[in-house]
């Protein structure tokens, strides 16, 4: 068995014994070992290296033999078979066949029916390009049915708690990229266009070189403006491990958009919409840094979001707002207070957008309490873990009706 | 009368507003260097008063202006009257006019209908200045503001087929915001800036003695105490100066002659606006609120 030296591995414990030569093996395994956590089985990437040494003592020409030490090791519940089975079909097969992205987004499809506008985990594709170069690593049959994927594709579906620096920063070049839309509205000033109110204005101008009579009636029509957005972001303890990337998507936002409001919280808010006008990401997270003291504390969401209602709502969420609410739903706080809160911004907001990335594991359920007060007054709750969540999510800000 | 900041506070005090110093001062300040005053605070702290009370101290034209969303030129400067000018066109036509002669006819001041802005910078003709009030501009957009620049900085605003009309003396300006927007910088750097807070309990029992004078003493002690110690609770309203004057009419018509807990109980939709902040002011226990208050009232 071998693993590749100087990919993903670097961060996790490789047992000893292990062979170091190159190939792609290890990390498909371990983009499948991703997968299947993404699809809720409860997978480590300490297991995937498990099931790496495993398959030495397998014959590799096997593929049953494969399957069923691989499913040895990374199923633990019963329920879990018929998933496993089946995204193992679509993932270790050979490489020339259509439908893999579809395949693979209507797997998730099945396990996410019982929630509330949930987006389908991460697709995968194969990437062609790729696929010529490397060299077999031990078996040229097993690499034959392995599709692989390029690094781009690893980040996409890397989760963001896991990134290193460098990979924080081409995920940044991959969210610039991104095209936002947080829906419109209609403002009551009028421009010149087609619409039912005749332009007086215009009207007698444009006509007096008829001499007088009304030939041209130009009309006007209501103007058109992109909603203003306010970012609140979890900054707490438990959400360490994402608040270094998400800051960096916060600024992106903030940057590239029209009208945005940024306040991070933890034990108490923070309004960061100042710092982040400095358009290097650099200078802006060093303002933050200082402006900020309260990184990693405890988590008063309610707290936060009474102090957000009551001293900033007002001036910042007029205009039909759209809030986007990053946390995990972790709260230390009184559920009670959260639950007004939350029903008080709500009101307030044209639209309220609970981002979690713990939603990211299909085995989530928000079952905390803090997570059941906030639920039923948010109207989207969606993933936000990794690069290809983050563009499942962009889309789905444009598919979605922005009347509610 | 505005010789220096000591008559600015005197000349509002006369003409019933009690004003903190450094409002005075901000005043005067307006007045001698031409610039408007812009005004911010919560709802209720007596923004839009201060222009009334200008108006009549300088005994000139309150030009008052609502801002809303939306608000454009036609309804904020100037609108051609188009029944007039249609009129007019025909008369030409009939008198066999050219074309150049008709436009030069049909756009000219006697065809313009000043609104509130236009009118400001016309009404200082007679070489006294009206107050003009620009009320609550947060609710404007920013197309509306940056339209307001060339107003605020030189009195004067251009009309295409007119040319650029200049104020003779420029105008006593005042801008109020409630603050529900942030008001862009440029708007902000060509005013005065002053935040009117809540008053001091000295300050806002003299303003409630001075809009109600039948009220009994006792009564205006607790009523302004009372106040005082709910604005230390964390409403979503808290309630203004503009409450306690109309919370104390309201005590004097019922025939009041001091706070009991069951009469603040009725009463209490007139100080306070939203379900949560009633709700707020019972949980924290009226009869509470009622005895720090009267202590309140002992010690000053």
């Amino acid at each position: 068995m071998t693993i590749n030296a100087d990919k993903p591995l670097r961060s996790y414990y490789i047992p000893e014994g292990t062979l170091y030569e190159g190939g792609k093996l290890t990390e498909n395994l371990l983009l499948f070992g991703r997968l299947c956590r993404a699809l809720g089985m409860d997978v480590t990437p300490l297991r995937m290296v498990e099931v790496a040494r495993a398959l030495e003592f397998v014959k590799l020409e096997r593929k049953q033999d494969i399957y069923h030490t691989m499913r040895a090791l990374m199923v633990s519940r019963q329920r879990d078979i018929a998933l496993f089975e089946e995204a193992f079909r679509l993932f270790w097969r050979m490489p020339p066949q259509d439908g893999t992205t579809l395949d693979l987004q209507s797997l998730g499809e099945k396990r996410n029916q019982k929630k509330t506008q949930f987006l389908p985990p991460p697709d995968a594709s194969p990437d062609d390009a790729h696929e010529a170069q490397d060299k077999p690593a031990i078996d040229p049959n097993l690499i034959a049915i392995v599709p692989t994927i390029s690094q781009q594709e690893v980040l996409r579906f890397k989760d963001f708690a896991e990134m290193t620096g460098e990979e924080i920063l081409a995920s940044r070049q991959l969210i610039e990229r991104l095209a936002w839309s947080l829906g419109e509205r209609v403002v009551r000033r009028y421009r010149p266009g087609k619409g039912r109110h005749v332009d007086l204005r215009r009207s007698f101008r444009s006509n007096t070189r008829f001499g007088g009579e009304f030939v041209i009636m130009p009309t006007r029509t209501r103007k058109i403006k992109p909603r203003p957005l306010v970012l609140l972001c979890d900054v707490s303890g438990s959400m360490e491990r994402y608040t270094r990337l998400l800051l960096h998507f916060v600024h992106t936002l903030a940057n590239s958009m029209y009208q945005v409001e940024s306040f991070v919280f933890s034990t108490k808010l923070t309004r960061i919409t100042r710092p982040l006008r400095f358009k290097s990401i650099d200078l802006a997270l060093r303002e933050v840094g200082t402006t900020v003291n309260d990184w990693g504390g405890g988590t008063r969401t309610g707290d936060s979001l009474h102090d957000f209602n009551y001293h900033w709502a007002r001036r910042v969420v007029g205009r039909g707002a759209i809030v986007l609410l990053i946390t995990d739903g972790w709260d230390r706080g009184e559920p009670d207070e959260l639950r007004d809160e939350m029903r008080r911004l709500q009101h307030n907001c044209h639209r309220l957008i609970w981002l979690n990335p713990l939603l990211g594991s299909a085995e989530y359920e928000p079952l905390t309490r803090g997570a059941q007060a906030m639920l039923p007054y948010v109207d989207d709750f969606l993933p936000i873990h990794n690069m290809a969540s983050l563009e499942a999510l962009a889309q789905h800000l444009w598919r979605v009706d922005w009347k509610r | 009368m505005f010789e220096s900041v000591d008559s600015t506070a005197e000349a509002l005090q006369n003409n019933h507003y009690i004003a903190e110093r450094s409002l005075a001062t901000t005043v005067y300040l307006a007045l001698r260097l031409n610039k408007p005053l812009f005004l911010e605070g919560e709802a209720g702290v007596g923004k839009t008063e201060i222009a009334k009370v200008l108006a009549q101290i300088l005994d000139t034209k309150l030009i008052r202006l609502q801002c809303y969303e939306g608000l454009d030129v036609s309804t904020a400067l100037y609108e051609w009257n188009y029944a007039h000018q249609l009129l007019q066109l025909r008369l030409l036509e009939a008198s066999g006019a050219s074309r150049d002669e008709m436009e030069s006819d049909l756009f000219t001041r006697q065809f313009l209908q000043a609104r509130p802005l236009l009118q400001a910078l016309e009404a200082s003709a007679n070489g006294n200045p009206p107050v003009l009030l620009i009320d609550e501009i947060d609710r404007a957009d920013e197309e509306f503001e940056a339209f307001l620049l060339e107003l605020l900085s030189d009195f004067q605003v251009t009309i295409p087929e007119l040319g650029t009309i200049k104020a003779v003396v420029p105008p006593v300006v005042i801008v109020t915001s409630n603050r529900t927007r942030e008001i862009h910088d440029a708007l902000k750097r060509r005013c005065l800036y002053y935040w009117i807070d809540y008053p001091t309990f000295q300050k806002e029992l003299a303003i409630v003695q001075m809009k109600a004078p039948d009220v009994k003493p006792m009564l205006a002690r607790q009523i302004t105490a009372f106040i005082q110690e709910m604005r230390r609770l964390e409403f979503f309203k808290s309630p203004g100066v503009a409450e306690t004057i109309d919370w104390t009419a309201a005590l004097v018509a019922l025939d009041q002659q001091v706070l009991s807990p069951e009469i603040i109980q009725d009463t209490v939709g007139v100080i306070l606006k939203y379900q949560d902040d009633i709700e707020l002011l019972t949980r924290g226990g009226i009869p509470a609120i009622l005895d720090r208050a009267k202590l309140l009232v002992e010690r000053s």
